[in-house]
């Protein structure tokens, strides 16, 4: 049972990714995904790859699943049909939202609101009351309330939410109302809100577990087909699902809490990055994923990532932890237009698309595109996916040729500064997640992974000044590795809101037990060794009155022996390290207490070769040009598959892969060191 | 400039440096993120709510010559800058929150201004600026924001323009002599400190531009987006405001003293590229504190994100175009109080004065065509002593009806307001002597259309100690019109029920409201005005309306003409017969409903909200109103465009 399997399921491809955790040995392949049932595409993937390792299924161990189930039924609004129970007086808390409208000035005037995933006629209010202290203030009329729960359920609700004020303090209340429906209905689903985000602000409290209602059905029936399926064929493994936060939860979870997973995909991203990075030396990365229409962009210091617990999907924000993952609009399909009032040259947000996509790819597209543009300065050769798709690169001639008749520029002109701009918005993502945070973008490498990443991550982290630039082998499958390397993981929180001159350390202590203890239960319920538990734990502190809590690490040996100190003295650090300012004399205040817990799993073997000192001039399979700053410029262009370990060369150069293109400038220098992953540093 | 500081340099903008598309684009890109990250540097560490949950605050980044190259708000350094005597230098960091003596860039003492200048190699190469709305601003009463208030000497604190930090130096005996007048220092201190930390980092990137692509290439791209700018804005101009002028009128409630309603009058033309925005016809100044002094450089920036917004969104909004517009506003009028009249409540001027915009610009430019909203921004501020003699001092902005909109409903109970957001009920519970009973919206508030105006928002608040309240708004008399055969929405009100069951109507506007634990105010902001025919509204939304309880039964025959059954279903033959029914009793829908005429509306006021009628105001023997040719005149010398006087139709 010494196989573990990563698989990743992606907009148009699923990606899986196999280890021998005996002797190292990798296979990997892709098929494309199925959308109607992603499932379908897994199984495909799942016999080929055994096939092609000569395995049979019931030799998997492990899989490990990034799924965007749950993520395009929220973004599609597509899910089931949720009911809410809310408190009296409150029955238009999601129709309400935070009553905002989007800026500048007049904004309201466009904006389009997004059905919540409770509709107003399935939402009723409970007659009860929870105060703000955990105290009742009315307490629940189970007459009244079963005679909503019925209400809801007759008419035909797939999926229940319970979400009361003040629920965050006490979750008495709700639990009342969730024994009541499970008594009348056994087995329906039920979310009580305390259970998903034990947090405060109503709002986004409710419409997180309103959307964990909505998506679980989805999920839950995905699973359970993915799981049977994978059964049938012969495999006998637990299948896990990585979580937005890049932690693994069990199926069983991920069936209860789907939402846990809403941002999967992207945290396999960062997490596949991170195991890269570290391993070829470089735990300090900033991650930069660039596909067709979008680009993800995180932070990972000291070989973790950035965590936050505020995660934005669509026009939602859900109160989920996830890895703080930047998104911009900017990806190859982008398209460049020149708005006839101002004349100025815009990239984007609008995309092409897989269809009709550039006009490179000859499939009708003829709006100019970044991939167009890549294609003109020839950092895309004209023949893609080793020969099997060529390029039309007059087809993307005339695209940017228009471009370039809008703003007066040359086609090459015009095509370097569709690029120029691309980069700099993707720039402009990366400045987001470092400088705006305090943290110097020259004290990171930069992970390029995705689709277009390594076309464009010199070029990129030239403007951050972030190297090397690393390029890891098969830059399209690296969430899937992103699967492989998780760890389980899930976190419990209580919010407390008292202020540090009266908190006591022994009541933090009890507090901190008992999320630990909490948190143990569950690792050893999903199954997680003791030796393999791992414990950490958090205080969400702020200035008394602030709004935003910042997440900082406490040391439970600190707290036991009364010391809390060196809490206040490290949040004054974080402030400062995030703000620029700290505030002396400032009350400050805990406002959640967290235990995170952590399950390992078996660390990865990567595969290393021992270094020569090549010039990789074997794998030149071909002269072309590039156009670099004006001029046309003599560039070789490399097959990754020849090089090997040592071999370094400098830019100008172009290195193919099957799914992916690497463009080393002029004045730079590209090394593969004995991963196979494509280091990029400036000429000393 | 006039300064002592010998050794300041200010930049040159050069007119010889070409400047590609290409780097351009860069820089404005470049600009529009570090206005945006002034923006979360800002609200991640400020302390006030009004700062950080409902976002009042406003960034700028401008030239070496004071103009604003990015930001929301026209600049004001020149004019703050002319009277300066201190010198200015690197590391210096001012303060302001006198309306008086920045050209109005701030409109009342709660909002503090901070000033950065921003060096680069020793020349100054422009300004970085932000300001928010302080919780609370000193004075007689918690919030800074008497509504009886007929000075500013009554609205807290007045800051002069004055040096918070020297060369990097904080000057702590300024400090101390500001915080030690007000009521919550800790507060005002960290805003005050997140703002200065929001300027440090327009000024961290516009140092970086700088170093990036060098000074010169950089001030000339300041330069060229001016220029976009202009170019953009003189296109529009052109296409939206007419040569014929026209007018359109609108009223503030009253005062807070019982003087109203007051009328806002806006005439607007064009002469060749240049256009006309002309307040003459607007009454007088008003004693209490609903004066909005209106800055002309902001006045201009709101003209042109209106006209802008539906056409490159992408566009940096400068102060390109500004010497396109001519703003003539009489000295002594409602929106140019003259010193020292009150200013304290000017949301509500300041909200009608979009309302009057937009009714102005209706007619040429469609796209921009929506009904009015709920038209002010409703406050509610509680304050007290704890049960352990702690002073608490809550304040919340309300929201209410957004207007029917070309694209589709007005949003029920949500804000007018860019980006502002409402406080959580589990805050307001956490922190303060509140339960909140309830927060929805009110039923039938909105006002009927093919797309329906948002309904008012219905707050519930239940006080749990002994304390004093305030409230503000407006819209309890005039009500947010309709358009194109759109109706009107419903006014706003307040209910204080007390604890022995009694129950009291309160006006729109009051201070000192005295409540006992037990005491709920029930406070109910205006609806949204309706856009097109309310007849002929889908069946459809109606009766999802219904299903949602959005609107009753009743109101969905009597605003829609739609008949719905028992089930909740439409009756569709009697739907059909209602609608013919009200078509021919209305006639022809009107272009904009307003409701009755306002001598109605007075003589009614009080068998229908409870509350008197507002009385005439009575002019004020210090500030008599400037005559409307003559203000013209007077712009016209100013900005070099000699004419004819212009008079309203």
């Amino acid at each position: 049972m010494a196989y573990r399997l990563g698989v990743d399921v992606g907009g148009t491809f699923t990606d899986l990714f196999l280890v021998n955790d005996e002797d190292g040995t990798q296979h990997r392949v892709k098929t494309p995904t199925t959308p109607a049932d992603p499932s379908q595409g897994v199984l495909v993937g799942v016999a080929k790859i055994c096939e092609t390792a000569g395995i049979s299924p019931a030799a998997l161990g492990n899989v490990m699943h990034g799924t965007t189930v749950a993520t395009n039924a929220v973004l599609e609004g597509k899910g089931a049909r949720v009911g809410l129970i809310t408190t009296q007086g409150f029955k238009q808390i999601l129709h309400l939202a935070r009553s905002q409208t989007p800026g500048p000035l007049a904004g309201w005037i466009i904006m389009i609101k997004p059905d919540p995933p409770a509709l107003l006629s399935d939402t009723v209010e409970a007659v009860e009351r929870m105060g703000p202290r955990g105290e009742t203030v009315v307490p629940v009329d189970e007459q009244q309330v079963e005679g909503i729960i019925k209400q809801l359920v007759d008419s035909g609700v797939e999926s229940l939410t319970i979400g009361l004020i003040n629920s965050y303090i006490s979750n008495k209340h709700e639990q009342q109302i969730g024994a009541i429906v499970e008594r009348l209905y056994p087995g329906f689903p039920v979310t009580l809100s305390s259970d998903v985000v034990p947090e405060f602000r109503e709002y986004e409290r409710t419409l997180t577990a309103c959307m964990n209602s909505f998506v679980r059905p989805k999920v839950e029936e995905y699973v359970k087909n993915l799981d049977a399926e994978l059964k049938q064929g012969g495999a006998t493994c637990d299948v896990n699902i990585l979580r937005s936060d890049a932690g693994l939860m069990t199926t069983r979870e991920a069936g209860r809490n789907p939402i846990y997973g809403v941002l999967s995909g992207p945290s396999g991203g960062v997490a596949g990055a991170l195991a890269v990075a570290t391993r070829a030396g470089y735990p300090n990365i900033l991650t930069f994923d660039m596909g067709g229409t979008s680009t993800d962009v995180a932070l990972c210091q000291n070989g973790e990532p950035t965590i936050g617990r505020d995660t934005s999907i669509g026009q939602f924000r859900l109160k989920v932890p996830s890895i703080n993952v930047h998104t911009v609009g900017a990806g190859g399909g982008s398209i460049a237009h020149v708005p006839q009032l101002t004349r100025a040259l815009r990239v984007g947000p609008q995309s092409a698309g897989a269809e009709p996509g550039p006009a490179a790819y000859g499939k009708g597209g003829t709006e100019p595109t970044v991939t167009d543009a890549n294609v003109v300065v020839g950092h895309l050769p004209p023949r893609l996916l080793g020969g099997e798709m060529a390029l039309d690169v007059a087809a993307a001639e005339t695209a940017v040729g228009t471009i370039g008749d809008a703003i007066g520029l040359e086609t090459d002109a015009a095509a370097e500064g569709i690029l120029a701009i691309v980069n700099e918005n993707m720039a402009g993502a990366l400045r987001l997640v470092s400088v705006q945070r305090g943290y110097d973008p020259r004290d990171f490498a930069l992970v390029a992974f995705g689709g277009a990443g390594p076309l464009h991550a010199n070029a990129v982290a030239e403007l951050m000044g972030s190297f090397p630039v690393i390029v890891p082998p098969s830059p399209g499958l690296l969430c899937a590795i992103g699967d492989l390397v998780a760890e389980f993981r899930n976190e419990f929180a209580q919010t407390i809101v008292t202020p540090m001159d009266q908190v006591k350390a022994e009541d933090v202590g009890s507090v901190l037990d008992e999320l630990g203890t909490r948190t143990r239960e569950w690792m050893t319920s999903e199954g997680i060794a003791e030796g393999d538990q791992r414990i950490t734990y958090l205080a969400d502190m702020r200035y008394v009155l602030q709004g935003y809590e910042i997440a900082v690490p406490v040391s439970i040996d600190d707290v036991k022996a009364g010391k809390l100190d060196q809490l206040g003295d490290l949040f004054d650090q974080m402030h400062e390290q995030l703000y620029g300012f700290f505030m002396e004399d400032a009350p400050t205040e805990i406002v959640n207490l967290r235990c995170i817990g952590n399950g390992a799993v078996p660390s990865m073997q990567f595969p290393t070769a021992k270094s020569s000192t090549g010039d990789g001039a074997g794998a030149i399979v071909e002269e072309h040009e590039i156009v670099f700053e004006g001029r046309k410029v003599p560039t070789r262009i490399y097959d990754r598959s020849k090089l090997t370990p040592g071999d370094t060369f400098d830019g100008p150069a172009i290195v193919t892969e099957f799914d992916s293109t690497t463009v080393v400038l002029p004045g730079y220098t590209a090394a593969m060191d004995e991963y196979f992953n494509i280091l990029i540093n400036p000429q000393a | 400039m006039a300064t002592t500081s010998d050794e300041l340099r200010i930049a040159e903008i050069p007119t010889d440096v070409e400047i590609d598309p290409v780097t351009l684009d860069i820089i404005e890109g470049a600009l529009k993120s570090a206005r945006y990250e002034m923006d979360a540097t800002l609200f991640r560490s400020a302390m006030s709510p009004v700062i950080r949950e409902q976002h009042d605050e406003f960034p700028m980044i401008t030239d070496p010559r004071g103009r604003m190259v990015v930001g929301q708000f026209g600049a004001y350094i020149n004019e703050m800058m002319e009277a300066w005597d201190q010198g200015i230098y690197e590391g210096d960091v001012i303060l302001t929150s006198d309306p008086f003596k920045c050209s109005a860039s701030i409109s009342h003492t709660n909002d503090w201004l901070i000033l950065v200048p921003i060096f680069h190699d020793g020349a100054l190469v422009g300004w970085s600026s932000q300001f928010g709305h302080m919780m609370d601003a000193g004075g007689r009463l918690p919030g800074s924001l008497p509504t009886n208030a007929k000075t500013i000497y009554d609205e807290g604190l007045i800051i002069p323009p004055v040096k918070v930090i020297e060369r990097g130096e904080v000057q702590q005996p300024v400090l101390n002599l500001i915080f030690n007048n007000m009521r919550m220092p800790a507060m005002n201190r960290a805003d005050m400190f997140a703002l200065i930390a929001g300027c440090r980092a327009g000024e961290k990137r516009v140092q970086e531009l700088c170093d990036r692509f060098g000074q010169e290439t950089y001030l000339a791209a300041c330069q060229a987006l001016l220029d976009r700018t202009h170019a953009a804005m003189r296109t529009l101009i052109n296409l939206a405001i007419p040569e014929v002028p026209h007018s359109f009128e609108d009223y503030v409630d009253d005062d807070g003293l019982g003087h109203g309603p007051f009328k806002m009058k806006l005439t607007i033309w064009r002469e060749g590229d240049h256009a006309f925005f002309d307040w003459t016809g607007t009454d007088p100044q008003a004693m209490g504190p609903v004066n909005f002094y209106l800055s002309e450089g902001m006045f201009k920036m709101f003209i042109g994100i209106y006209l802008i917004m539906v056409n490159d969104p992408q566009i940096l909004f400068n102060d390109g175009f500004y010497p396109l517009l001519h703003i003539i506003l009489p000295e002594g009028c409602l929106l140019r109080p003259r010193f020292p009249s009150a200013l304290g409540c000017r949301t509500h001027a300041l909200a009608r004065l979009f309302d009057v915009l937009g009714g102005a610009l209706t007619k040429q430019a469609p796209e921009l065509n929506t009904a009015a909203g709920y038209g002010t921004s409703p406050y509610m501020l509680y304050s007290g002593w704890g049960e352990k003699g702690d002073f608490f001092y809550a304040m919340e902005i309300l929201y209410g009806g957004i207007p029917g909109r070309p694209i589709g409903d007005g949003m029920d109970g949500h804000s007018w307001w860019p980006l502002f957001e409402n406080i959580p009920t589990e805050y307001l519970e956490a922190y303060y002597p509140l339960r909140i009973d309830g927060y929805t919206t009110v039923t039938d508030s909105g006002g009927p259309g093919l797309h329906r105006g948002g309904n008012g928002v219905e707050k519930r608040y239940v006080y749990l100690e002994p304390g004093e309240v305030s409230i503000h708004d407006d819209r309890w008399l005039t009500r947010p019109w309709g358009v194109l055969g759109g109706l009107p929405g419903a006014r706003s009100e307040k209910i204080l029920k007390r604890v022995d069951g009694s129950e009291e109507r309160l006006p729109s506007k009051c201070d000192e409201i005295v409540v006992e634990p037990g005491d709920m105010l029930i406070y109910r902001t205006a609806g949204g005005g309706g856009w097109k025919d309310r007849l002929d509204r889908p069946v459809e939304a109606v009766v999802r309306d219904v299903s949602f309880g959005l609107v009753s039964a009743a109101y969905a025959k009597e605003g829609y003409g739609v008949v719905i059954n028992a089930d909740g279903t439409a009756d569709e033959a009697a739907t059909a017969a209602e609608r013919e029914r009200q078509r021919t009793e209305r006639g022809d829908a009107l272009f904009f409903d307003f409701g009755p005429p306002l001598e109605e509306i007075l003589a009614s006021c009080k068998a229908e909200t409870g509350l008197e009628p507002p009385v005439p105001a009575t002019p004020l023997k210090w500030s008599a109103l400037e005559d409307g040719a003559e203000a013209q005149q007077r712009v016209r010398a100013k900005d070099d465009l000699p004419g004819d006087t212009v008079t309203a139709p």
